[in-house]
């Protein structure tokens, strides 16, 4: 058994695909590739694969990674471009390569974004005094019921400019199997904060980072 | 671009996926090298119509041909409806997120009588004039609808150009042949329509009107612009050569019929004397097993679907069912796919391939006894004995099975209080074989549901004349059902009758009802095969203001000499034979299935060849 990974863009209509959804479509995309992907031995074999990030319906990403296992050795190029040919529009695998670090590894993730907006001085003055602001409420639903968290502490920003209409920003957020933050909190915390109208838009994954900010590999 | 309008409130609605297209399998063209526009319409939501065997197979057909491109479109869910009606988004099909407005052809498939306001709504929400006499001169936006309600189309004939009658295969190709040549000669829309009227399976309703009795029944059908009196349905002479899609649109999100599915045969052997399938899709035909398991093979190498599904009215009809399932059981074993068999009786088969089922086999056993005594199984020609519901039950029970289902009808004609009661003695002989079997499933107990559906007599059936139970009676015999189970071993539940009853009356209802469903349209009726969308007392309004008694299509015994609204469709089965079936039902006696004997139903006579 070898296993293997794989890093694959999510873009255009899939954004639309659900995390559910996409589990059912990898599926199909194996067995159209006709790749000899590695079941599991138990009572009901399966295909075994697993993505290590969910992202949120509605986002892109450039970097969602799907961990799988074949049965024999085959040249990485092939395992990519074998399912690059059967793919989703708007899906495409960039790399396949070996599971050098463990998904525990991962740590935060990058994302960027857009605040599409008609008044745009004025968004992008609120959206610089929200992140220059000692601590940022939000309310998170838990399990355990409704919870105000701060997550300026676990929020790092990359850069924050202004556009011809819109305010981008890029930052660091917690991911991985302790902490998950999306920037929708940080965009839900800043409506609370506003009422100038603005849109967000190309929410984006760009990397899956290690805690020393490394990429994840 | 109307993408971007869509877009933008995507995201706000339920599973979103279903209204952006760019699933695997979906077929983009470029536009400027089109002749034809086809927007295969589904008047409901993509989980349900993408399911739907008959699109699949049109879809794919269409667009093997360069120059014709046919798209998807189905209703929105009420949460996008508004977000269109908001946005001015009007409806668009799926590939090209293109308005199905400026489509040449706009073509529905009827498979439910619940389903006509959504036809209305999508026209509207579309942009296209709902009644056919206020579209355009110009040729273009024809409206057309196919399946098996179009058997009695009458009440959906105002909101038509066209109706096509039986199978679509061929004469769909044949309608987009004279469109396209005619659009050509900057022909009208009326030109067009008089000579599609000349196609064999097209019927034109516009150029047909009905003269009615003083008691309400059909005095006349008169026929103009040189139309024929009498329009038959299309039929396919050969399955085997007769296209099948070698893949499907894969979707994303979770449909009801997620699967890759192969037609098996058309037509039914049984002559089950309730069911319109059984007679409207006659001839029988079957495709060989090898057939069978290449397309098999070819689909689901190409969808990546991991189960399959034989379509049929019933498998186990086919001539070659043992080696078929062999066959199939030996590629989709080895392929690690599941291979799912509705339709299936599982009484004649050899014990090994029986086997072999089993280990695939995992949903419940349902049985559909449809009568409680054998007397009426005999009146409805379900030519299934209380043996081999036994025999059936005793193999599944020994098999691990510890709850049957079984489905009954209520309100069928002849029925009395005896046939009630009966279908609670049945359940309880099934109980009591249970506990008589030494190796039957430990510390289970056995568990009977009783699913009982209100009988809907449907045109081109022997019980196209009978009346259907009015309510009081139903709920008499329910009431009756509720009383004879005595034991929580079995379950009862029941089919809204409120759903059966606006069912036969728009299965056999006339001319005079589109008034009607118009009507309940514009008091926002719509999904009415949606439980939490059915407004019974808003269709009730609606027939009232349009001075209809629905009695008189639902309680009445229709006459045999009567001119029935279908008379002028011919679905081969000619009208003395369903008169001569009517006859032997109510002597109680039954009809052999075409296999051991002809009946002489005319098919074969029209058809031009022997079915067996």
């Amino acid at each position: 058994m070898i296993r293997v990974r794989a890093t694959f863009e999510k873009c255009g209509r899939a954004k639309y695909i659900s995390h559910l959804d996409l589990n059912r479509c990898m599926l199909r995309t194996f067995r159209r590739s006709r790749l000899p992907i590695w079941y599991t031995e138990g009572f009901n074999p399966h295909p075994y694969y697993s993505f290590a990030l969910a992202l949120s319906l509605g986002f892109e990403s450039s970097c969602e990674i799907l961990d799988f296992n074949l049965n024999e050795e085959l040249p990485f190029d092939e395992i990519r471009d074998k399912l690059n040919a059967v793919m989703p529009e708007g899906m495409r695998i960039v790399k396949v390569a070996e599971q050098k670090q463990k998904i525990t590894a991962i740590a935060k993730a990058e994302y960027s974004f857009s605040l599409v907006s008609d008044e745009t001085d004025r968004l992008f003055a609120t959206v610089q005094e929200l992140i220059a602001s000692p601590e940022i409420l939000i309310e998170k639903k838990t399990k355990k019921g409704i919870k105000t968290v701060d997550i300026k502490p676990d929020m790092e920003i990359l850069s924050c400019e202004k556009g011809d209409n819109s305010v981008n920003v890029s930052m660091y957020l917690p991911a991985g199997t302790q902490t998950n933050y999306n920037p929708t909190l940080f965009i839900e915390a800043l409506k609370k904060a506003t009422d100038i109208a603005f849109e967000p838009k190309n929410i984006r994954r760009i990397a899956i980072l290690c805690a020393d900010n490394s990429v994840f590999d | 671009m109307l993408k971007d309008k869509i877009e933008k409130h995507l995201l706000e609605v339920q599973k979103p996926s279903r209204y952006i297209g760019g699933e695997v399998g979906s077929i983009i063209k470029d536009k400027s090298k089109i002749d034809v526009r086809f927007a295969f319409c589904f008047p409901d939501t993509y989980d349900i119509g993408m399911s739907h065997l008959g699109m699949k197979i049109l879809y794919s057909l269409t667009n093997e041909r360069e120059n014709y491109w046919c798209e998807r479109c189905f209703a929105p869910g009420e949460d996008f409806e508004a977000v269109m009606r908001e946005n001015d988004i009007p409806l668009y099909a799926l590939e090209s997120l293109d308005p199905i407005k400026d489509f040449d052809f706009i073509g529905f498939t009827m498979q439910y009588e619940l389903s006509y306001t959504n036809v209305i709504n999508m026209l509207d929400l579309a942009g296209i004039p709902v009644f056919a006499k206020d579209r355009t001169a110009e040729l273009t936006q024809i409206v057309i609808a196919g399946g098996p309600c179009v058997c009695n189309p009458e009440p959906l004939a105002d909101f038509f150009d066209i109706f096509v009658l039986g199978e679509g295969e061929e004469v769909n190709l044949e309608l987009m042949d004279l469109y396209a040549e005619m659009k050509k000669q900057g022909a009208s829309r009326m030109d067009f329509l008089r000579k599609a009227a000349q196609i064999e399976g097209v019927y034109v309703p516009q150029f047909y009107s009905f003269t009615y009795k003083s008691d309400g029944t059909i005095e006349k059908l008169n026929a103009s612009e040189g139309a024929p009196e009498v329009i038959r349905k299309r039929i396919i002479r050969d399955m085997d050569s007769s296209y099948y899609p070698k893949n499907f649109v894969v979707p994303f999100t979770e449909i009801v019929q997620d699967r890759a599915s192969v037609e098996v045969l058309r037509g039914c052997i049984r002559g089950c004397r309730f069911c319109q399938a059984g007679f409207i899709y006659r001839p029988f035909r079957e495709k060989h097993a090898d057939t069978v398991v290449d397309q098999t093979k070819c689909l689901c190498e190409n969808t990546g679907y991991d189960e399959v599904s034989l379509a049929s009215l019933s498998t186990s009809d086919h001539s070659e069912i043992d080696p078929m399932l062999t066959k199939l059981l030996d590629y989709t074993v080895s392929e690690k796919i599941n291979l799912s068999l509705p339709s299936l009786r599982v009484d004649n088969f050899s014990e090994s391939l029986l086997e072999k089922i089993k280990r695939v086999r995992k949903s419940g056993l349902t049985f559909a006894a449809e009568g409680g005594t054998q007397r009426l199984r005999d009146v409805i020609n379900k030519n299934v004995s209380e043996e081999e519901i036994m025999n059936t039950c005793r193999i599944a029970f020994e098999g691990g099975y510890s709850s049957v289902k079984l489905y009954f009808m209520m309100g069928l004609p002849t029925e009395t209080d005896e046939d009630i009661v009966g279908i609670a003695e049945l359940a309880n002989r099934i109980i009591d074989l249970f506990y008589s079997i030494e190796n039957r499933p430990k510390g289970r107990g056995v568990q009977i549901s009783i699913s009982c559906a209100t009988f809907v007599p449907k045109p081109f059936t022997p019980f196209q004349f009978e009346p259907q139970d009015t309510r009081e009676m139903i709920e008499h015999k329910q009431k009756l059902l509720l009383d004879s189970v005595k034991t929580k071993k079995v379950k009862v539940s029941y089919h809204n009758p409120d759903v059966s009853m606006l069912e036969v009356i728009l299965a056999k209802g006339d001319r005079r009802l589109c008034k009607a469903v118009y009507t309940a349209w514009k008091m926002g009726c719509k999904f009415d095969s949606w439980e939490e969308y059915f407004h019974f007392d808003k269709w009730m309004e609606a027939f009232k203001e349009c001075g209809i008694d629905t009695s008189f299509y639902a309680n009445r015994r229709f006459e045999y000499d009567e001119i029935l609204s279908w008379d002028h469709l011919d679905y081969l089965v000619s009208k003395e034979f369903l008169i001569r079936e009517n006859k032997t039902a109510h002597q109680s006696k039954t009809t052999p299935n075409c296999r051991l004997r002809c009946s002489g139903c005319g098919v074969n006579k029209k058809v031009g060849r022997e079915c067996f």
